[in-house]
């Protein structure tokens, strides 16, 4: 009897206990909606404080004054950030834009150039134990800091540094050149190092999707290895390329770190934006022309997912 | 689409509303400045932006120790970066600033920094006659900073590779040296053309047509720069990769290299030269006062004047740090020579003819 009078009141303890997360999802059962607003409100909250609220204050920034002395912003309207950087210092920011996009797209080029073959072999060539080595190799220099990743190319680079020392070795120079470092040459070698993991692991996923069928088609029906890599390869693996593009001309854009440590005097965009903020205090300027970097990006981006890029991000 | 314009309107507002209430303070006297009972323990911790060599080891563990302050100092290499981190965050990360008389003035006018009580500054009356009050860090009778380090800025060059030795800052601007000089990444140089080349008698009050042709005169300098440096480990790390040789710097890269071994010399160029006169500043949301206060008497202190001294090779201001170091290097530091104190153009913000916005948009032109 006190069994049985026991085991009833657990039951009914359990149900009670059972009853509000049980309600609670037979009300999100029942309504779609508020099943939607539970999965999504953090995530939206999140980016709509975090990252819409602060793009609109920058916005806003762009399009304040600010008293040169103290550095304070004064809140009256002007659109002097904006023509500042289309008409102003002889053009001077029109020439830092264009020399980022240029050293943008170069630095894509050249990574494009340089993860292809690479992600050829890891995907289709390489045989298992091999592809999980290599694919290794190009993950983790981005566990080590970007820092140390580009002060490597300052030793590599640098008077007495290795690539120097290594041509005098051989005789091709007679004292150590300067060329290499602190210039633009410097910032693409160095971009195009670190951002390549970005560029690999994209084409790698589209190169590995396709179906040794059709290779093994396009052989059949006469193709020779050209014919085959432009027609059937080259075609499946574009969105991966795309892709990677996306991160690396993203990326380029926006850094500061490389063209600090082994740029010259040219500015680029990074650089500029984060000058104006880090140093000159001089916010409206600095909130213009990242508003132009992201302007940019937009572009290109609508640019890339009308190509057909996003099902490979 | 209303709900959203509706939602930016909220926040334009609450923007608006940040702005402005960092309009208060600017230099405006409300408070006769009252500084902490300094007979109570610290709080533990003291947070400074400081130039580099100015928390060196060789004294802050000194002073760790005595006080039981932990010092967490960040290193800016310019004024404008030093003035705008210690702003950042709204200005209560940081509890002492020293800046120089081209930041001092800005971070006074903008509220940033509060006035200090002279009367627990134990070492104020010990300082050089024409430090206890300059016009750089002291506005209206108020003492907004305790005067610290000063000192020029010099011509630096490796001795085994600048021969003849350079009396003259024409070996920066000479094609025999193109891509081994380097100079700083700062507006601020402007002045030194224009006091150096331009004949300026104040060169941080010149006009546009000056500002002009100091630009030229930097523009044709850059292609024989190697690197602008930002930081002072920037132009050491130069000069020991060998890739550069002469440069535009402080006492302190030459402290430095010798200590690294290398053979600097260092010199006064005779067109004159520009300077810094620094001070300690206490942030009006300083959140360790009392170790502030602590660290702004010890540093001024005749002993660690000294050792601040050795590290950097700057001027102290306290007279007393004679009878620490003895008549000689009083004499090579020119701690009682007001009369060459005077003979350095000393940093300030240009406000006219051309004020300071003008000099960093030439200055970002000569980048290019």
């Amino acid at each position: 009897m006190d069994g049985y009078l026991g085991a009833g009141q657990r039951l009914i303890g359990g149900a009670s206990r059972r009853a509000l997360p049980w309600r609670a999802s037979r009300f999100l059962y029942a309504h779609p909606r508020g099943r939607l607003a539970l999965l999504l409100g953090p995530g939206v909250l999140w980016l709509l404080v975090f990252y819409l609220v602060a793009l609109f204050l920058l916005l806003l920034t762009s399009l304040w004054q600010q008293d040169v002395f103290t550095a304070e912003l004064v809140h009256r309207w002007t659109l002097s950030n904006y023509t500042k950087i289309f008409s102003g210092q002889d053009g001077l920011w029109l020439r830092v834009f264009g020399r980022t996009i240029l050293l943008a797209a170069i630095v894509t080029v050249m990574d494009i150039a340089l993860a292809f073959p690479l992600a050829w072999f890891m995907a289709r060539v390489a045989p298992p134990r091999w592809r999980t080595l290599l694919f290794l190799a190009v993950v983790v220099p981005l566990w080590s800091s970007i820092l140390v990743r580009i002060f490597a190319w300052r030793t590599i680079l640098g008077s007495s540094g290795v690539l120097n020392s290594m041509l005098q070795e051989i005789g091709i120079l007679s004292h150590p050149s300067s060329a290499f470092l602190y210039n633009e040459k410097a910032i693409a070698i160095t971009w195009a190092y670190v951002w390549l993991p970005f560029m690999v692991l994209p084409i790698f996923t589209a190169l590995e999707k396709i179906p040794d069928s059709y290779l093994e088609a396009s052989r059949d029906l006469g193709a020779g290895s050209w014919t085959t890599f432009k027609r059937v390869i080259f075609p499946l693996a574009v969105p991966g390329v795309i892709a990677g593009s996306i991160f690396v001309f993203s990326l380029t854009m926006g850094d500061f770190v490389a063209p600090q440590l082994v740029g010259g005097g040219s500015q680029v965009l990074g650089g500029a934006i984060k000058d104006r903020f880090g140093v000159a205090a001089d916010y409206p300027f600095g909130a213009a022309l990242a508003m132009l970097t992201l302007l940019t990006l937009t572009v290109f981006l609508t640019i890339t997912s009308r190509a057909g890029a996003k099902e490979s991000l | 689409m209303r709900r959203l314009a509706l939602l930016l309107a909220t926040v334009a507002a609450i923007a608006t509303g940040c702005g402005s209430s960092n309009d208060n303070g600017g230099g405006g006297g409300t408070n006769t400045a009252s500084g902490p009972d300094l007979s109570k323990p610290g709080e533990g911790q003291l947070n400074v932006v400081a130039w580099e060599g100015y928390t060196d080891p060789s004294f802050v563990k000194p002073f760790e120790k005595q006080t039981g302050c932990k010092v967490n100092a960040v290193y800016a290499g310019s004024s404008d970066e030093m003035f705008t981190k210690f702003r950042s965050g709204g200005g209560g990360q940081y509890d002492l600033v020293t800046p120089s008389g081209d930041a001092s003035l800005r971070l006074i006018r903008s509220g940033a920094v509060a006035p200090l009580d002279i009367s627990k500054l134990e070492n104020h009356n010990d300082l050089a006659p024409q430090l206890k009050s300059p016009s750089f860090n002291t506005v209206g009778g108020k003492h907004y900073g305790i005067s610290f380090m000063w000192g020029a800025n010099v011509l630096i060059y490796n001795k085994d590779k600048v021969k003849p030795a350079p009396d003259s800052w024409s070996v920066l601007y000479d094609p025999k040296y193109k891509g081994k000089i380097t100079v700083p990444d700062n507006p601020i140089q402007i002045a030194d053309v224009a006091l150096q080349f331009g004949g300026a008698q104040d060169p941080y009050s010149i006009d546009q047509a000056t500002l002009d042709k100091a630009r030229a005169k930097l523009m044709q300098q850059r292609p024989l720069v190697r690197k602008y440096w930002v930081l002072a480990t920037d132009f050491e790390q130069l000069f020991k990769s060998g890739d550069a040789v002469v440069g535009a710097g402080w006492p302190l890269m030459t402290q430095d290299l010798r200590k690294a071994g290398m053979n600097v010399g260092e010199v006064l160029p005779k067109e004159g030269v520009t300077g810094w006169s620094d001070s300690w500043m206490i942030s009006n949301k300083a959140k360790h006062p009392i170790c502030a206060y602590k660290w702004m008497n010890y540093v001024t202190s005749p002993k660690v004047q000294a050792q601040v001294a050795d590290v950097t090779g700057y001027s102290p201001p306290n007279l007393k740090t004679c009878e620490v170091v003895g008549p000689q290097r009083c004499k090579d530091l020119h701690i009682r020579d007001s009369k060459y104190y005077d003979t350095i153009k000393y940093w300030k913000t240009p406000t006219s003819p051309t004020n300071y916005r003008q000099w960093t948009d030439t200055w970002a032109q000569v980048r290019g």
